[in-house]
């Protein structure tokens, strides 16, 4: 799984060719391979969807719903009322109050400050406070 | 959305009873109780078609903690995994003890922790179901969260629902929880090896549940000692 992670990361750097890419193929051997692990996080009781792996000290707010198919990167931060599944978070990432994420890769470092966003099949990088400062790339 | 209206709507989601909804929301909080029941029932009706659809046969499974649902999944898994492909989901708040228990029995399984929801939804099914190939099943079961009450909340589009109850919990536990025998297929009255010792009276369970529900199939089991376990699966087609 950690091979097919760094060819992610690898592949997302250059937003040019991630549609050409085969980070869709990439994903789904993450997806395959993914075994929850779930002891390290700190916050409430969210709701988990077997494979959920989250990396140490993910901090998730309340009232979230992750999975199925979900990476989690370390020390990345999950707010209220999120809902991701089938998607890819590196590290030191934050995803803002009542996002819903499908099928999503978002960059390392990226901290996406804003509320209410819902989005499928997209790479998405930080740092952003609002949308319109976001940068996405469909795949 | 304004801070306002996100405000508004985080409380909605905060307040599960409608009587504790302030005046000023009160009408708003109902319909979108109502709305949310029927999103689930609807995604329910889609389940249902879906399962249909790759000759799935499926089942969702509540009782209390305790009343032996994962027992009779084991005792049931044990048997009929040489000749269905069986996956199981399983309901729990936090852990995978039951998952991993009914996995030593050939089934496959997935586990959902709900965390502060104490049932599962038909949401949950299927963000599942349509991240799977069903055609490697051929039975679904689906074991709730560990209680009588929240369930009955929300259909999961099975073809059949059955409710686990046992005599350790005194003959009045089938009339103190009628609406999920109201919405069951077949009760199952587990631990039946146990009747003697604990004196409990089976026959007035047996006739609670056919005065909730007459067209409920009652049975008596022991996941335990295997009694009844057959005769279980006859009446789930199994």
């Amino acid at each position: 799984m950690k091979e097919e992670l760094i060819k992610i990361e690898e592949i997302i750097k250059n937003f040019d060719t991630i549609e050409k890419s085969d980070i869709k193929a990439l994903m789904l051997r993450v997806f395959t391979k993914l075994k929850s692990r779930l002891e390290n996080y700190v916050g409430d009781y969210p709701t988990f969807i077997e494979p959920v792996y989250l990396e140490d000290n993910v901090k998730i707010g309340d009232d979230v719903l992750l999975g199925p198919n979900v990476y989690i990167g370390a020390n990345s931060v999950i707010e209220d009322y999120v809902e991701i599944s089938n998607t890819i978070i590196f590290e030191n990432s934050t995803i803002g109050q009542n996002f819903k994420l499908e099928n999503c890769v978002v960059a390392k470092n990226s901290s996406l400050n804003f509320k209410n966003f819902n989005i499928k099949n997209c790479v998405l990088v930080g740092p952003a406070k609002s949308k319109n400062e976001l940068k996405s790339i469909e795949f | 959305m304004s801070d306002k209206e996100e405000n508004f709507i985080s409380r909605i989601k905060e307040v599960e009873s409608t009587n504790l909804a302030r005046d000023e929301i009160r009408d708003e909080v109902i319909e979108t109780k109502k709305a949310v029941e029927k999103d689930n029932d609807l995604l329910a009706e889609k389940i249902h078609q879906i399962f249909k659809n790759y000759n799935i046969k499926s089942f969702d499974i509540v009782g209390a903690i305790g009343a032996g649902k994962t027992a009779l999944l084991e005792a049931i898994s044990e048997k009929i995994t040489s000749k269905y492909r069986v996956l199981v989901i399983c309901g729990d708040i936090t852990t995978r003890v039951d998952a991993d228990r009914i996995e030593k029995h050939r089934a496959e399984t997935i586990q959902i922790n709900t965390g502060r929801e104490c049932a599962l939804n038909a949401y949950h099914v299927h963000q599942i179901i349509k991240n799977k190939d069903l055609k490697n099943y051929d039975v679904i079961f689906i074991e709730n969260v560990g209680n009588l009450i929240c369930p009955s909340d929300f259909i999961l589009g099975t073809d059949k629902r059955l409710i686990v109850v046992s005599t350790t919990e005194g003959e009045w536990v089938v009339e103190k929880h009628p609406m999920l025998f109201e919405m069951s297929d077949i009760a199952v009255i587990n631990k039946i090896d146990l009747k003697e010792r604990l004196g409990t009276d089976v026959d007035k369970m047996v006739s609670d549940a056919k005065k909730i529900n007459p067209k409920i199939e009652v049975i008596t089991t022991s996941a335990k000692t295997g009694e009844n376990i057959e005769k279980l699966m006859n009446l789930m087609g199994l």
